[in-house]
């Protein structure tokens, strides 16, 4: 069975069961619940009166079942009718706006200006007491509730994508607004309603308790709770069951509720299909010995990264992001990792400052040896927080993609980066705000003078990667990680942080190591020395980006650079893009073998059972590919052919 | 309704003087501020014709998609589909058109109702228009999923259970299941995955062809539009610069701006060595836009004489419009 419809129903049995009892009260006891017996006042359980009589010696089980046919069909009438009227207000005033949406937030404003008990006094006095009003009462109380909840989730479903898609289909706002958007906000509503009827339950038992509610001598769990309050002291049972019934009731009411938000979400479940895929995961055979290119700049690396497994702990297993990654980055070297998402690049630059998301990920295996300024080599892998805050900033930096959310908002720039600078040199903070200016003039800001005392949000994104390349340049360090830094900019302000880069590079610091994380190939062509090619965790191609481009020795490498669209700039002819097939395999769906084999145009049965190991085939050239030697540059024309056909289907 | 005198067949879609000010919130003191999101665009699309939009983000480009769906409402100028003035056309009335207009969107997780199985999304384009038996709707929707690389195997799952990929073929099906003959899509492979992105545009390219589409395909990859295209748009700041037949556009840039454009976009090809121009600054902010040509601020020809009036499109050569009055540079 559907594990959703396995946890729904012992609930909605519970909730049944309750209602149930309720509802044929009468066949349940032979008691009348207003009989009066004074004789019987207060007795305890017997074999004629199962839970004991009350002080006019009324039989308690008989009014326990009956009262909750009162409390209970007070609370969820009202529940439902507040449900129904609030939505429909909240749903009109958030997709219509003007003066429904004026309608909604006024009304609700008002009724809930009204302290709850003046209002239901101020009804009860009109209208009475009885169960009527009450629910009447309740109604009114209720809706603001669902009002809100509803116009504020309509309000920000309404300018999400797919109701427009609904829109542009030609869907009238009825279907809308029924069809689409109700289906969406159902989870908060249900929520509403279980809190709503387990609230309403409660306020019935205290207006009846205070004498607003349900008239005596009729039944309900609040009218019973008030009369034995007043005997707790010579007899406490009469008070306990009213009590334990509400306390059963709010609770089976929640959990139905909780489980039914569950089924109408269908991206809640579906675990057992998980749970088979972390299974297989946890078979995957760990990445043995990376042979590594014997050409690499060993001697003089800033950073050399060997067999670095990064691993994360999810509910269904643990699964690794990184499986066996070994780089180096020379002195004054540009590295580019690239690759789609998933690739696990992002988690190698984290690496290198040592700030895998925790408590999750994990290095498991492998080391980071990082060359401070001075010459030493700390093994990054082993070194605490404390010794780790030295080392960032100091000697390794980060630039982040989202500039906005890097930098804080509450304090200038310049204050930001004086920070950054005080954290490491002993700056007085005049000295470190000068610094600071000196700083934004080297990546480039007009009138760094004035704008160090900018907030973030009053620069555009690119100044705002200027600032943040500022911070990481500011104590110097030998090696800077820029993930994806000109990912959210535009095409003419990547070009001015590409050219800002360049600069830095040749002019400024030439020792600078600069590992650029990206999935642009473009962008690798115009900044890297190297390029390292990941797929599913691992390097699978590495070498000069000249090279690289010009005769890719691994089919993923081949596939991604032939799938950029390209037009004959002679003939204007327009070649069909040779697209790799299928997806990237998610985090639980890494296949045996070679993780590309199920896309790869020149798989053979051997690569989905053989692991390839990094091959040197040239100096600085290596690639995990068993048919490598056959990825000669004419080699691939006809594959090339196929792989279109196949894409094009 | 007048119904033009052209013959409906050279253009399925026509705007002219389209422009679009939304109010902006907390203009302050006074006067309301306004953002200047589209203003004055002609734009003409034949049956099967390709347009590219191309423009870097708050250029405009995807509001004007919108409008000429009539999706948002244009401040002045008016809208012609199929030779019929649809610009005072009431939601309602525009309801069976809609048949005809489709949108595509960039990104495949928000706009695909989470909540519905891949058989109920396509299915309520039939359902909105009353189209087919059941029988058929459900033999019509397997068709069209065949058509987009996907089957009947995914009929009965919802939108979580597939890659971004597969996600925007089953939007690219949405939009296809009521037979449009106009598709405006706004940015269809930018959230895309790079090996992902050649599946998608070798889809939409052929899709195209043979259903004869006119398609406003809006991107800020240059390359992407290049290719699909077989006219190209350039915007900047709510403005059209440039417009020209793809390869025009392309190898003989006439305006300033997509002259940057071109050079500023990276290309995967190490070897080769490009002069590149390199803007200064950033684009100014749409709610106080430049008098005159909006991109004289960065533009590095720029002339006194350019801040006096918004220079209106010119031909330069056949099909060729540009918005610049410097003939002598470019």
């Amino acid at each position: 069975m559907n594990p959703k419809l396995r946890r729904l129903l012992p609930r909605l049995l519970l909730v049944g069961l309750i209602l149930g009892l309720a509802l044929f009260a009468p066949l349940l006891t032979d008691q009348d619940p207003v009989k009066m017996t004074i004789s019987e006042r207060l007795q305890p359980p017997s074999a004629d009166h199962y839970l004991g009589q009350d002080e006019y010696g009324r039989d308690i089980l008989a009014r326990l079942l009956y009262g909750a046919r009162v409390s209970l069909a007070v609370a969820l009438l009202a529940a439902a009718a507040a449900g129904v009227i609030g939505v429909t207000l909240g749903l009109v005033g958030g997709y219509f706006g003007g003066i429904a949406e004026l309608f909604t937030v006024r009304l609700t404003d008002i009724v809930l200006s009204f302290p709850p008990m003046l209002l239901a006094l101020l009804i009860v006095t009109i209208l009475g007491p009885g169960a009527e009003t009450l629910t009447l009462v309740l109604t009114i109380l209720y809706t603001p509730g669902y009002a809100r909840v509803a116009y504020g989730e309509t309000l920000s479903a309404r300018s999400v994508e797919y109701v427009e898609a609904s829109r542009a289909l030609g869907a009238s706002p009825f279907r809308i607004l029924f069809r689409t958007i109700l289906p969406n906000i159902s989870g908060p509503l249900i929520v509403q309603f279980s809190l709503t009827v387990a609230s309403a339950i409660l306020i019935e038992s205290g207006l009846s308790f205070l004498g607003l509610g349900v008239v005596p001598p009729d039944s309900s769990w609040g009218l019973m709770i008030r009369a034995a309050r007043g005997y707790m002291v010579y007899s406490p049972l009469p008070l306990l069951w009213p009590c334990l019934a509400l306390t059963v009731t709010v609770l089976a009411v929640n959990a139905l509720c909780d489980a039914l938000r569950d089924i109408y979400d269908p991206k809640a479940a579906r675990e057992g299909g998980l749970l088979q895929a972390a299974r297989s995961l946890v078979r995957f055979p760990v990445a043995g010995e990376a042979r590594r290119a014997e050409a690499e700049p060993a001697e003089d690396a800033q950073v050399k990264v060997s067999d670095l497994r990064i691993e994360f702990a999810t509910p269904h297993g643990a699964f690794a992001a990184v499986d066996g990654v070994s780089l180096a980055i020379g002195r004054g070297e540009t590295v580019a990792v690239v690759g789609e998402s998933g690739s696990g690049k992002t988690m190698i630059g984290l690496s290198i400052l040592r700030l895998i998301p925790g408590p999750h990920g994990s290095i498991t295996a492998g080391s980071i040896a990082l060359r401070t300024k001075q010459g030493d080599v700390l093994p990054l892998e082993q070194l605490d927080e404390e010794a780790l805050e030295e080392v960032r900033g100091r000697d390794v930096a980060m630039v982040f993609q989202e500039p906005m959310t890097s930098l804080n908002p509450v304090y200038p720039v310049g204050e930001q980066i004086a920070e950054a600078l005080r954290r490491h040199h002993d700056l007085n903070k005049r000295e470190a705000l000068a610094k600071a200016i000196e700083l934004l003039e080297r990546v480039g800001i007009p009138d760094a003078a004035l704008r160090v005392r900018d907030y973030p949000h009053q620069m555009s994104g690119g100044m705002r990667q200027r600032v943040m390349i500022a911070i990481a340049l500011s104590c110097t360090p030998a090696l800077v990680v820029a993930d994806e830094p000109t990912t959210a900019l535009d095409v003419t302000v990547q070009a001015q942080i590409l050219d800002l880069f360049q600069h830095l590079r040749d002019e400024g610091d030439s020792d600078l190591g600069l590992m650029f994380i990206t999935h642009n190939l473009g962008v690798v062509a115009e900044i890297a020395d190297r390029v390292l090619v990941m797929y599913c965790g691992r390097i699978v191609e590495e070498g000069p980006v000249r090279e690289v481009f010009r005769d890719p020795r691994h089919p993923y490498t081949r596939g991604l650079l032939s799938s950029i669209p390209r037009v004959n700039q002679a003939t204007g002819e327009r070649a069909p893009l040779t697209a790799i097939p299928g997806t990237v395999p998610g985090p639980g769906e890494r296949p045996q073998g070679c993780a590309f084999a199920p896309r790869c145009a020149f798989a053979e049965p051997r690569c989905s059972v053989e692991e390839p190991v990094a091959h040197s085939f040239a100096p600085g050239r290596s690639t995990r590919c068993l048919r490598w030697d056959e990825l000669g540059p004419a080699a691939a024309r006809d594959t090339e052919r196929e792989i279109t056909q196949e894409a094009g289907q | 309704m007048t119904t033009s005198g052209n013959a409906p067949a050279t253009t399925i879609v026509e705007a002219r003087d389209l422009t679009k000010r939304f109010r902006a919130s907390g203009g302050g003191w006074g006067r309301r501020a306004q953002v200047h999101a589209v203003e004055q665009v002609d734009i003409t699309l034949a049956p099967g014709e390709v347009v590219g939009l191309v423009g870097e983000s708050g250029s405009g480009k995807s509001t004007l998609g919108r409008l000429m769906l009539r999706l948002i409402e244009p401040t002045e100028g008016r809208i012609r589909f199929e030779g019929e003035d649809i610009t005072d056309w009431s939601q309602g009335r525009l309801r069976p058109l809609r048949r005809r207009m489709q949108i595509i969107f960039q990104d495949p997780y928000s706009s695909l109702d989470p909540r519905k199985t891949v058989a109920g999304l396509i299915g309520e384009a039939f359902a909105i228009h009353k189209l087919y038996s059941r029988r058929e709707r459900r033999e019509r929707t397997v068709a069209l999923l065949e058509r987009v690389g996907l089957s009947a195997d995914h009929l009965e799952r919802f939108p979580h259970e597939f890659s971004g990929g597969q996600r925007q073929r089953l939007g690219i099906a949405r939009a296809l299941a009521v037979e449009p003959r106009f598709i405006v899509a706004d940015e269809p492979v930018s959230a895309l995955d790079v090996s992902v992105q050649a599946q998608i545009i070798n889809l939409m390219a052929g899709l195209q062809r043979d259903l004869n589409l006119a398609l406003l395909f809006i991107s800020h990859d240059l390359s992407v539009v290049e290719y699909i295209s077989d006219r190209v748009m350039v915007m900047y700041l709510g403005r059209i610069m440039e417009e020209a037949p793809a390869r025009d556009l392309y190898t003989k840039p006439r305006h300033p701006y997509t002259e940057a454009l071109l050079s500023a976009a990276p290309v995967p090809e190490p070897d080769v060595e490009r002069k590149r121009i390199i803007l200064e600054g950033d684009l100014p902010s749409p709610m106080d836009p430049p008098s005159g040509c909006v991109f004289r601020t960065r533009c590095p020809y720029a002339l006194p004489a350019c801040a006096e009036a918004p220079p209106p499109l010119r031909e330069v050569a056949p099909g060729h419009r540009t918005a610049c009055i410097r003939d002598d540079v470019l």
